[in-house]
């Protein structure tokens, strides 16, 4: 199960040329990829804190950490601009903390604070941070789809240069509003991106299991000809470069574009998850994929100079939780606020 | 027979078309299938085909609504026969159910006897209850005249009006009118009131500045009627809250002084005098007062007071002015300690200035219970409502 | 004043919506040349163009959902549901995400859409194209919901839930559509949770929506001659509902009645029932009624059609009940 990185554009009149083209536009410097570094170390430590206080009974909730995924989450969401929406899952800590959202207000909403970026009204699964443009974690499979692309189209009835996002995951392919959402994304050329972190896990059932398409699922976009591009999820430079191009697609108005991002999840489904579905291998050919090391390897660091990145990542987790822990509760009766506005 | 041209059903729910244009006049052949004339409908104008061949020998309906099924024209060979137009059948008017002829009496002694009461439970509505309760009835005792022998407020109701079976008039003129329970209540209290020792305070209060400032709340308020007594009892309350010794209750072992004026208005109801209380007048603005003060009456004409409604009263206000008295005397209304008698404003030469003008003079007489409160406090305070009737901005 | 049919106020309500403001729009199934199942949508094309009336695929989750992102996105979007069964198919998008986006993000964002859409029975249409389901949107905190009777009442009411930042489900009848009316020369828009006196009365106050609005001021007509004195009031919108009104009402006539098209049982006038019988207890002189569709599907032929929909007939009924004549 060994994926390298590859550009695949389907569906459209794309010539092999521009292939070329992308990776030479796109190829990033050294600073971009220490920043890349920052924040999935920053990713992979909170959410490494956060199952542990989960399972020290602190975190009320259910919780579903991004391990393995961190490089798709900064590769996409550092694609973005700043007026660039996204819709996450439940799995969107990750997509949350790239966007830039303060690591101590995402920590704040796990404990139910009301210094949470939710106000503690939503808990992990539905994290909202409009100052960075994240429109909502969802719990709901598939569930924030069709509003990316309701989005995707308001851009583009309003000619903004801005584009919608959707995060899911090949469990997410089967259900009834991604067909929706993508075909009229389509139909309609919104300007929208959808990012699909193949996993190949749908909870406790594996891709072919679920899907007859598993294995590709640029085949997904094909059905409603839409423009795929699939890369490797676990190289956070490539995912970059497929995002900025896909992103300029759907910005230009052209239509939208779909990502086929194979990935691995390297913990279970949720914090707790004893995983007796999947076999031992399986578990050390992901954790064998991790994106961390391989960038490191790329940047060629040294263990103090890695030691650094992973002491600031530290810090600022710990000033997160001491935050949070710290934060104040919201008065019971302010469950009945925000029902209208 | 020449063939009938029939409007023609062209959609889910289409019940009547209007019929815009004809395409072919009368003595055109006309083939099947060929447009014949335009139709509205609710949702389009469109033609219609038509359905057989020969000649358009008569159009039965030239532009108008008709509706689905309706003979529009006729077609066939030259000289054949035409049915006149069949005149649209007219709808049978709607006949009302008819429902069983059951009189309804007000009387519940008239009434089929069913026993209201069913495993010691009576049977009775929740509003049946809470007038019987209001009236000092005892539901048990009535007979319902609701479905399955319920208890319901007109069986209460008929209670109060007609106790027993009417007495029987005796032959001459005299009547006898049985008491009602109010009348008995009303002849008990007063004369316990008449055996209080009172005294009498009269003053005439000049209207001129109340009446402006009556229009002018009018004015500010459309929608509430505001009179001179609500005015007055606004006066009264600020007067009370300032000679806090007047706003008693008189009882055999001590005075009951109130933080509030709970002011009652005295009521000419159709059951006879009532006297509900608006409370808490010193908190309400003056449009306030006019909106408890109308609700209170209204409803004690309708007889649909509470208990509630005429507990707690500090003070009362008696109005005869609309009946052109200029002045009388109320009896107290125990246990509160006074009573205000109010005439009817008159206009009145007065000397002021050495001239004479017109002023609109009211007449107001205070009727004060001696065991509760002295007569240098009783003038004091009627002196206050003096100087505030005369000039209400005082009272603020 | 100007009279015009239900269909035409509701093309109206949205044409004057769609000039005054650009980020309005509607979209729903062949709403665009074809202008719309019901009619509604005609003529709108012509003057607003295909960006602004979009037909959409058969998607009614896409639908709601695209309308739920363009909202959220700054637009003001009209959505329509062709048949008022079909919302089931989107009910995941309006009750998960529209009702809960406000709320879960503490109070971030706000989802300005207007959905649209017309069931009830009449002309057979069957079971799945005949439903009322008012009662199962009431029940969704986050919602608000309008039901109009007459012209007047869905221009003024379109017209607020278009400019509502909070997700509206305006329901239509298509009985109601060729209904004529008085409309103000000038649209007014109308609040809501502001109940409309239809008819006042003395014995008994019916409380109704839809086309039991109509059908209740035949039923009072037939009432006034055998001597009983009916108030109506509609309440027309359910959510937020205008309580204090219906329970004046009541505590003024002492009987209610509670009429609508849709199935009686666990309706939305059972909730109305329990608000007046918890707030107006006192007052009641007689149970309250509920007139509403028996607990069945819809059958297919008119004559078990019409047995199983609420007439004028049964509304008179309840009333005689409460009276006891």
């Amino acid at each position: 199960m060994a994926f390298h990185w590859s550009a695949t554009l389907t569906g459209g009149a794309y010539t092999p040329g521009t292939l070329a083209k992308v990776e030479r536009e796109t190829a990033v410097g050294e600073g971009t990829l220490r920043a890349f570094l920052h924040d999935m170390l920053l990713i992979r430590r909170f959410e490494e804190r956060v199952e542990d206080r989960f399972r020290a009974g602190e975190l009320p909730g259910f919780l579903h950490v991004a391990i393995g995924q961190e490089a798709i989450a900064v590769g996409v969401a550092r694609a973005m601009e700043d007026d660039d929406i996204f819709a996450s899952t439940h799995r969107a800590h990750g997509h949350t903390l790239a966007r830039g959202s303060n690591p101590r207000r995402v920590m704040a909403e796990l404990y139910g604070k009301v210094e949470g970026v939710s106000h503690g009204y939503g808990g992990s699964m539905h994290l909202y941070d409009i100052e960075h443009g994240n429109y909502g974690a969802n719990a709901v499979i598939g569930g924030g789809l069709p509003a990316v692309t309701g989005a995707g189209l308001a851009f583009k009835m309003r000619n903004e240069p801005r584009v919608a996002v959707a995060f899911f995951g090949d469990g997410a392919t089967n259900i009834g509003t991604f067909h929706e959402s993508l075909n009229l994304a389509q139909l309609w050329r919104t300007k929208t991106v959808f990012v699909c972190e193949n996993n190949h896990w749908a909870e406790s059932t594996p891709g072919w299991q679920h899907s007859p398409v598993w294995d590709d699922m640029s085949k997904r976009a094909l059905a409603f000809n839409m423009r795929s591009l699939k890369v490797d999820g676990q190289d956070v430079e490539a995912v970059y470069a497929a995002a900025t191009e896909a992103l300029e697609y759907a910005r230009s108005g052209q239509g939208p574009v779909f990502l086929d991002i194979p990935t691995y999840r390297m913990h279970g489904h949720y914090i707790g998850d004893p995983q007796v579905y999947r076999s031992k291998e399986d578990r050390e050919a992901a954790a064998f994929h991790d994106p961390i090391p391989r960038l490191r390897e790329r940047l060629g660091l040294s263990d103090e100079e890695f030691e650094a990145f992973d002491e600031e990542a530290h810090r600022v987790v710990d000033d997160a939780l001491e935050f949070a822990k710290n934060g104040t509760d919201p008065k019971p009766e302010d469950a009945l606020k925000n029902v209208y506005a | 027979m020449a063939s009938e041209v029939k409007l023609p059903r062209l959609g889910q729910g289409m019940e009547s078309g209007t019929v815009t244009k004809w395409l072919k006049n009368e003595g055109d052949a006309v083939a099947k299938g060929e447009p014949l004339y335009e139709i509205d409908t609710d949702k389009v104008t469109q033609e219609v085909e038509s359905d057989f061949a020969g000649v358009l020998l008569k159009i039965a309906l030239r532009e108008g609504e008709a509706p689905v099924g309706q003979t529009i024209a006729f077609i066939g060979e030259p000289g054949e026969e035409v049915a006149a137009p069949p005149e649209p059948e007219p709808e049978p008017a709607p006949q009302p159910e008819k429902v069983s002829d059951t009189a309804v009496s007000d009387t519940p002694v008239a009434a089929p006897p069913a026993p209201a009461t069913s495993n010691g439970r009576v049977k009775a509505s929740p509003l049946a209850r809470r007038l019987a309760r209001e009236r000092g009835i005892d539901i048990a005792t009535l007979r319902g005249t609701g479905p399955d022998g319920r208890i319901v407020a007109r069986d209460v109701e008929g209670a109060q009006a007609a106790p027993a079976a009417p007495a029987a008039v005796p032959s001459g003129d005299i009547e006898s009118i049985p008491l009602t329970n109010i009348r008995k209540t009303i002849a008990r209290r007063l004369t316990a009131a008449w055996q209080a020792p009172v005294f009498q305070l009269t003053v005439t209060a000049d209207m001129t500045r109340a009446n402006e400032l009556v229009a002018r709340a009018r004015e500010l308020n459309p929608d509430v009627r505001i009179t001179v007594t609500d005015l007055l009892a606004k006066v009264c309350a600020q007067a009370l809250m300032r000679h806090r010794d007047v706003n008693v209750q008189y009882s055999e072992d001590a005075l009951l002084r109130f933080p509030n004026a709970n002011i009652g208005i005295a009521v000419a109801a159709p059951q006879g005098l009532i006297v509900p209380v608006v409370r808490g007048v010193e908190r309400l603005s003056l449009a306030e007062v006019a909106v408890a003060r109308g609700d209170i009456v209204g409803r004690a004409r309708d007889n649909k007071l509470t208990a509630q409604d005429l507990e707690d009263g500090t003070f009362t206000i008696s109005n005869l002015g609309m009946f052109g008295i200029e002045q009388f005397v109320a009896v107290l209304n125990p246990p509160q300690a006074a009573i205000l008698a109010v005439g009817a404003t008159v206009d009145t030469p007065v000397a002021r200035d050495g001239a004479v003008e017109i002023r609109p003079l009211l007449t107001l007489t205070l009727t004060v219970d001696h065991r509760a409160v002295d007569g240098a406090e009783g003038a004091d305070f009627l002196r206050t409502v003096k100087t505030f009737v005369e000039d209400p901005a005082l009272a603020l | 004043m100007p009279e015009v049919t239900y269909r035409e106020a509701v093309r109206d309500g949205i044409a004057q919506a769609m000039r005054a403001d650009d980020r309005v729009f509607i979209m729903g199934e062949d709403i665009a040349e074809m202008g719309g199942s019901m009619g509604v949508t005609q003529g709108l094309l012509d003057e607003f163009g295909p960006d602004r009336v979009r037909n959409t695929p058969i998607s009614e989750m896409a639908i709601v959902g695209a309308g739920i992102g363009a909202a959220m996105a700054g637009m003001r979007p009209i959505v329509e549901i062709m048949y008022e069964d079909f919302l089931t198919l989107s009910l995941e998008q309006i009750v998960n995400q529209a009702a809960k986006h406000r709320y879960m993000s503490g109070g971030q964002l706000t989802v300005p859409l207007t959905i649209r859409t017309q069931g009830g029975a009449g002309w057979s249409p069957g079971a799945q194209h005949a439903q009322q389901l008012e009662a199962w949107l009431v029940h969704v905190p986050g919602l608000k919901v309008a039901y109009p009777s007459t012209p007047e009442d869905v221009r003024g009411l379109l017209w607020t839930a278009i400019h509502d930042d909070n997700p509206v489900v305006l329901f239509e009848h298509r009985l109601l559509y060729p209904v004529k009316g008085e409309v103000p020369e000038q649209l007014e828009p109308i609040p809501f949770g502001r109940a409309r006196v239809v008819r006042e009365g003395t014995d008994v106050t019916v409380i109704a929506i839809g086309p039991l609005v109509h059908r209740t001021l035949e039923a009072a007509k037939q009432a006034e001659e055998d001597g009983i004195s009916v108030e109506i009031v509609d309440p027309r919108t359910l959510q937020p509902l205008d309580e204090e009104m219906l329970v004046a009402s009541v505590k003024k006539t002492n009987r209610a009645v509670v009429a609508h098209e849709a199935v009686t049982r666990m309706g939305f006038g059972a909730e109305v029932t329990a608000v007046l019988q918890h707030q107006a207890f006192d007052y009641l002189d007689a149970p309250i009624e509920r007139v509403g569709a028996k607990f069945t599907p819809l059958p297919f032929a008119p004559v078990m059609e019409q047995y199983v929909v609420p007439h004028a007939e049964d509304v008179l009924a309840a009333i005689r009940r409460t009276v006891g004549k």
